[in-house]
């Protein structure tokens, strides 16, 4: 569209709505909605509404987010064959990484529950495959179950104390169980000749395979697999019962357990589930570094993880994976950069802390809400209190005779405020009811002609014919009025007057 | 300590003599309520007058009365009568409906349907929170749905369908426009998109409800252990023709059903037709299924009937054309019976005084006061008071300053609200009156005395007005009647109907009370009878004969009032919906009709304000021999009435006016009338036909209350009062004022037999005064 504005005239933006495309609809033509086997959910979250402006039909995608996931996804999958070796070695661990982060994202977001033993119940899954596989000869598949039932029983012990810590006692306790677990391993006898660590094991890439190109593409190929599973995971437990359930009592817990909601229990599930899955990420880690060493376990390593949660955003999925995706590019990609890198992603971790609310995926409400304050605070600096309406404010307004009625009541309003002198107040208190002046009984007319809520009136004390106070209509069938204020008036004219210069006091101050 | 609540009422509100009155008591926090009897002889405890006066009443009432809490099911709704289960456990089946929603964006709402919420089983037609229309389905522990993707725009008609096929399971909903140029609130020209048709393939199956639920339109059915089953999913809105068939029609026949035609019989269950049983005398609760079986649904809490359907074209009655009367209009909270179980009944005995009584019981903190009226067994005085019970219903628990925001402009004061009255406000239970609106805007049309009533308490007074109000008010006059010693029977609007004439004949004299508003064509017939036979009538009110109304023969508890076009309306009826249900007779003002109540009593409404109330001031005519003792003891310039319980002044409120174009009888001597009206006054709408400034009190010379006088054949005669403060200004004083002395000069005059004082002169003679 061409610009037509004049150069030198001040504008202002009409309207809110952002682009959107949507379809047109025939209502005569039958619509299959399609659903997910086994849910009730829809593939895509497609919705058409009247448009209340000019009730025609319009079709749109309302949750756009599935399209970004199978755009930003598959661009991965499509570019890794043309990847480097040592790009690819960096999108492989990016997969794992997210994946652990996705899981803890459950853990921290979903349940609530503020652990740091993510990469100790890695680890132990891990060290618990990978020992079966090169001491007892464990087959790389069942290494996964393996993992996974040791994740589980981590997960449990790990569970036992969170019911009774609370926040920050419960991340310490979990920092000392990773502490513990690296130092039990690394004093472990039978490992001491290798420092702690457990090699060669034997995993889905095939020995003569590690290292190569093949080798590469397979583990990136097992690696990505790795994370969808990851997000199915979250996806199933973030947004189904269990994630509704907690949601719930994320917002009132007290009130979640009087609906009968066991947020508790819902937790230590969810906890459970993550753990049994970080477990596996453990066996995958073993296999696909062939080796597993004390390193899992250590604090630094951690922090890197926790920044990558950080720097993506607390609680949603996709913060943990773009997270990732810049700290591993950081980390791992910028090699040459030395101890540098480090400072870089501390450096983002405190500029995202210090100026965004959640994280970079949460920028985009942020920006909204300062979008819209900002707006609403022009708008302020342009209008003054119960005046008329602006063409942007206009817009939503359905009825527009609303507008006209502003316009009015403003208008009139002015013409009242010049109305009220110490004369007609006077001749207010000597005579609330009956024939007045033109100008007492115009303010009058005002005044009573009001919307019923926040309008004022007077209720009899009970016991006391003449004993009143000054109470305020909610406006809502069954909802009580309010006390205006304690003071009681023993004169019913009293009582009058005193509505009178409440609402005298309400027109100047408009 | 618990807090007590108790609530309760009489039926019937008015009784005979040596009759019984049931009385249905809830409390809450008590299993019993103590209990006794009074009189009431006034209520107004305005320290200006007499204040509360009640007489112990000899009559054994038992000391404590065993009660429990009692339930209300608030809300319209109708039930299908299916003992054999035909609409249970369908599984295939459509549903479909022509509906008029009015509020689809509030809470989850039933059109039709079996559908049990506690359990979630059975299958349900309706709206979901959002306004979409959606089908649920419940096995018993899981319940899917499916919706359509748009929402429905409020007070137009569609045609809704849904079927379910229990073999694929496969959900099918169509949404159908019907909106033409007559039947909704917009029209064609609207580019209006709204049809929609989904399928969707559904995980549960719906489950037999058994006895969890029954087929009802406009509700679910809803269940709490101590209640009970009751309505839920309320539907607000209306509902025409509607039906269900065993099996999935395909859309050719979905589309052949929009135009409301007789539905093809292959697989039809049930057809429920609105318009099959719209008699010209009105219509009953029942929804005929004109089906093969004839499962007839029964509204519950008076579904309003005679609506305008989804093919209405314009037909001002329901009786020209009933085909396109199939409207039938649900509420959410509408209440016409609260069909609570008797807590006990009193026996009155033959020789009980005709009176106003109260039951006033009591518990923990709690207490009520019941009132019913009592006649004599057979007429005992020669004067009748005959109490307006119509209008107390139409004002029974009236939310005015509550939810009206002009109220406070139309009485030109601040409302004076009391914490019982907050009490029930907050509790919402006990329905509204004919000047309310239902929650979605539609005006209230009935009003029930099988109800608690707080407007009906003796002591009650109007927030909107800050004096008592009907029966309140009446009871001033009740008092002095008691002061003055004139001996009365007590009658009401009621019995007036019921009995005609013949309730007012055995009566040398009756006299109304302050506001006889609402009037059946039985009470407007036997009140021109009677004073046509000779009945001396005293009409001492204010707004009086006034709207048309109705009850449905045998059901004197519920009345029915269209408000349309014309005159001081608290809401106006759509257009085609002003015909009564009850009767089948057009509502509105009895003006309208032909039957202005100048015709019968000479005077007639023709201004309101709640400010100030003036003094009556003697006209000309009022010195001329026919009327002079009237004013006997009363000085010629003497203002009549400069004080009372109501405004200060026995000339306000509510006023009417002598109006020969109206029908005021020729001869009718004009011989009083109020003065100094402030501009709060203006003149009523059915006076207004161009709209120019300056209608107040102050600068219309139509804005006045008159006194009059005439006689009628057989030594009849009418005195009329034209004032609805009149009677509130006899108890100040003493009892000993100038509105008195008038009124005793004409009841002693009217009460005797033979010739009325000033009988011998026609107006043409010469006379000194």
């Amino acid at each position: 569209m061409t610009d037509t504005r004049i150069p030198g005239k001040t504008y202002y933006e009409i309207g809110q709505r952002p682009q959107e495309i949507t379809l047109k609809v025939d209502g005569a033509k039958p619509l299959h909605r399609h659903r997910l086997p086994f849910t009730r959910r829809h593939l895509l979250k497609w919705r058409s509404r009247l448009n209340p402006k000019t009730l025609r039909q319009e079709r749109m995608l309302a949750d756009k987010k599935p399209l970004w996931w199978t755009l930003a996804l598959g661009l991965l999958l499509v570019s890794a064959p043309f990847l480097s070796n040592s790009a690819l070695t960096v999108a492989a661990v990016f997969c794992m990484f997210s994946a652990i982060n996705v899981l803890w994202t459950l853990i921290i977001g979903t349940a609530g529950i503020f652990s740091l033993a993510t990469l100790a119940v890695v680890g132990v899954g891990a060290y618990a495959s990978a020992a079966l596989n090169v001491y007892l000869g464990l087959p790389w598949p069942l290494m996964f179950v393996a993992g996974g039932v040791a994740g589980l029983v981590m997960g449990a012990l790990l569970a036992l104390p969170s019911t009774r810590l609370d926040g920050l006692y419960y991340a310490l306790l979990t920092m000392g169980v990773a502490e513990i677990c690296r130092v039990f391993v690394q004093q472990l006898k039978p490992l001491t000749p290798m420092n702690g660590s457990i090699n060669n094991v034997q995993g889905f890439i095939p020995a003569d395979w590690a290292l190569q190109r093949p080798g590469l593409l397979l583990g990136f190929a097992g690696a990505f697999v790795l994370l969808l599973l990851a997000l199915l995971t979250f996806r199933i437990v973030n947004s189904e019962r269990l994630g509704m359930l907690l949601q719930t009592a994320r917002e009132e817990e007290a009130y979640a357990e009087a609906i009968g909601i066991d947020y508790r229990r819902a937790r230590m599930q969810v906890f459970l589930i993550s753990s049994a899955g970080l477990g596996v990420t453990g066996a995958f880690y073993a296999q696909y570094f062939g080796s597993i060493s004390p390193q899992v376990f250590s604090l630094d390593q951690l922090m890197v993880l926790f920044a990558m949660i950080v720097i993506g955003g607390l609680g949603r999925a996709e913060g943990a994976v773009i997270g990732t995706a810049l700290v591993v590019l950081i980390d791992k990609g910028l090699l040459d950069l030395g101890p540098l890198r480090i400072l870089l992603v501390a450096a983002i971790m405190l500029a995202v802390t210090l100026t965004t609310n959640n994280g970079l995926t949460g920028i985009r409400e942020q920006f909204r809400g300062f979008r819209r304050r900002r707006q609403s605070e022009a708008r302020a600096r342009r209008t003054e209190k119960g005046g008329e309406v602006m063409p942007e404010e206009a817009i939503d307004i359905n009825d527009k005779q609303a507008i006209y009625y502003r316009r009015f009541d403003k208008r009139l309003r002015d013409r009242l405020k010049a109305l009220v002198t110490p004369d007609v107040i006077e001749e207010h208190r000597q005579k609330p009811l009956g024939q007045h002046s033109d100008a007492l009984s115009r303010l009058l007319n005002y005044f009573r002609r009001g919307e019923v809520a926040d309008k004022y009136a007077i209720i009899r004390q009970a016991g006391n014919f003449h004993s009143y106070k000054i109470v305020a209509f909610s406006g809502v069938r069954g909802a009580p009025p309010r006390l205006v204020d304690d003071r009681i008036y023993t004169d019913i004219n009293e009582a009058y007057h005193a509505v009178f210069l409440l609402r005298v006091n309400d027109l100047m101050e408009s | 300590m618990t807090n007590t609540r108790i609530f309760g009422y009489a039926d019937p509100l008015c009784a005979r003599a040596g009759s019984p009155v049931d009385f249905m008591i809830s409390v809450e926090g008590a299993d019993s309520v103590s209990a006794s009897l009074v009189r009431v002889i006034h209520g107004d405890e305005n320290p200006e007058g007499p204040g509360y006066v009640e007489l112990p009443v000899d009559l054994p009432v038992p000391a404590l009365i065993p009660a429990r809490r009692q339930f209300t099911e608030v809300g319209s709704f109708a039930r299908a009568e299916d003992p054999g289960g035909r609409l249970d456990g369908l599984s295939s089946f459509t549903l479909f409906a022509h509906v008029f929603p009015t509020a689809p964006k509030a809470e989850r709402q039933q059109i039709m349907g079996r559908f049990a919420i506690d359990r979630t089983m059975g299958f349900g037609l309706g709206i979901d929170p959002d306004g979409h229309v959606a089908l649920w389905v419940g096995n018993g522990s899981e319940v899917d749905e499916i919706r359509t993707e748009i929402t429905l725009v409020p007070r137009c008609w569609y045609f809704v369908a849904a079927s379910y096929d229990a073999a694929t399971r496969q959900a099918e909903l169509h949404l159908i426009n019907c909106v033409n140029s007559w039947n909704s609130r917009i029209s064609t020209v609207v580019p209006f998109e709204p049809d929609s048709w989904v399928k969707e393939t559904l995980r549960v199956v719906p489950a037999r409800t058994g006895g969890e639920a029954s087929f009802k339109l406009a509700s679910a059915t809803a269940f709490n252990p101590v209640r009970g089953h009751h309505g839920g999913f309320l539907y607000n809105g209306k509902i025409d023709r509607s039906g269900v068939y065993d099996r999935v029609l395909p859309r050719g026949e979905v589309e052949a059903l929009v135009k409301g035609g007789a539905p093809s019989p292959d697989g039809l269950v049930a057809y429920w037709d609105p318009t099959a049983n719209l008699a010209r005398e009105g219509v009953a609760d029942l929804i005929p299924d004109t089906g093969p079986l004839g499962l007839h649904m029964h509204g519950i809490n008076r579904p309003v009937r005679c609506m305008t359907g989804f093919n209405w074209k314009g037909e001002e009655s329901y009786r020209l054309a009933p085909e396109t009367f199939g409207g039938v209009h649900y509420h959410d909270d509408a209440l016409t019976d609260c069909r609570w179980e008797k807590t006990f009944t009193l026996s009155l005995p033959d020789d009980l005084k005709s009176g106003i009584y109260c039951l006033k019981i009591a518990a923990g903190t709690g207490s009520d006061s019941i009132p019913f009226i009592v006649r004599p067994k057979v007429p005992k005085a020669r004067l009748a008071l005959l109490l307006p019970t119509f209008t107390y219903l139409a004002y029974a628990n009236e939310h005015l300053s509550y939810e009206a925001p002009i109220a406070q402009a139309i009485t030109a004061h601040t409302p004076v609200l009391s914490e019982e009255d907050l009490e029930y406000k907050k509790l919402e239970e006990f329905g509204l009156s004919t000047y309310d609106h239902h929650s979605d805007g539609a005006g209230c049309c009935y009003s029930s005395w099988r109800r608690p009533i707080i407007t009906l308490r003796p002591r009650y007074r109007l927030p909107a007005m800050n004096f008592p109000w009907a029966l309140p008010a009446d009871l001033s006059l009740i008092w002095w009647l008691e002061k003055a010693g004139f001996d009365y029977d007590l009658i009401t609007d009621h019995d007036l109907h019921a009995e005609g004439l013949s309730c007012l004949k055995p009566y040398a004299c009756v006299m109304n009370g302050t506001h006889p508003e609402y009037y059946s064509e039985e009470m407007m017939d036997a009140s021109e009878a009677y004073l046509r036979e000779g009945g001396r009538l005293m009409y001492i009110g204010g707004n009086g004969y006034y709207w048309v109304t109705g009850t449905r023969s045998g059901e004197p508890h519920c009345i029915e009032v269209r408000k349309l076009d014309t005159g001081s309306r608290a809401w106006q009826a759509e257009p085609g919906e002003g015909y009564l249900a009850s009767t089948g007779q057009k509502s509105g003002l009895w003006r309208s009709r032909g039957r202005a109540p100048q015709k019968i009593v000479g005077l007639g409404f023709t201004a309101e304000g709640m400010d100030a109330s003036e003094p009556f001031e003697r006209m000309p005519d009022s010195f001329h021999k026919r009327v002079s003792w009237i004013f006997e003891g009363i000085g010629d310039e003497e203002p009549i009435g400069d004080f009372g319980l109501a405004g200060g002044g026995a000339g306000g409120i509510e006023l009417d006016r002598y109006e020969l174009g109206l029908g005021t009888p020729p001869h009718t001597l004009l011989i009083g009338s109020t003065w100094g009206h402030s501009d709060n006054y203006p003149l009523v709408s059915e006076e207004v036909t161009y709209a120019f400034p300056g209608r107040g009190g102050t600068q219309d010379a139509q804005v006045r209350g008159d006194m009059i006088f005439f006689t009628t054949p057989n030594k009849g005669a009418c005195f009329a009062a034209g004032s609805i403060a009149w009677s509130q200004a006899l108890p100040c004083k003493g009892g000993e004022n100038n509105v008195a002395k008038v009124m005793k000069n004409v009841l002693n005059a009217f009460l005797k037999e033979g010739d009325l004082p000033g009988a011998q002169y026609t107006g043409d003679e010469k006379l000194w005064r």
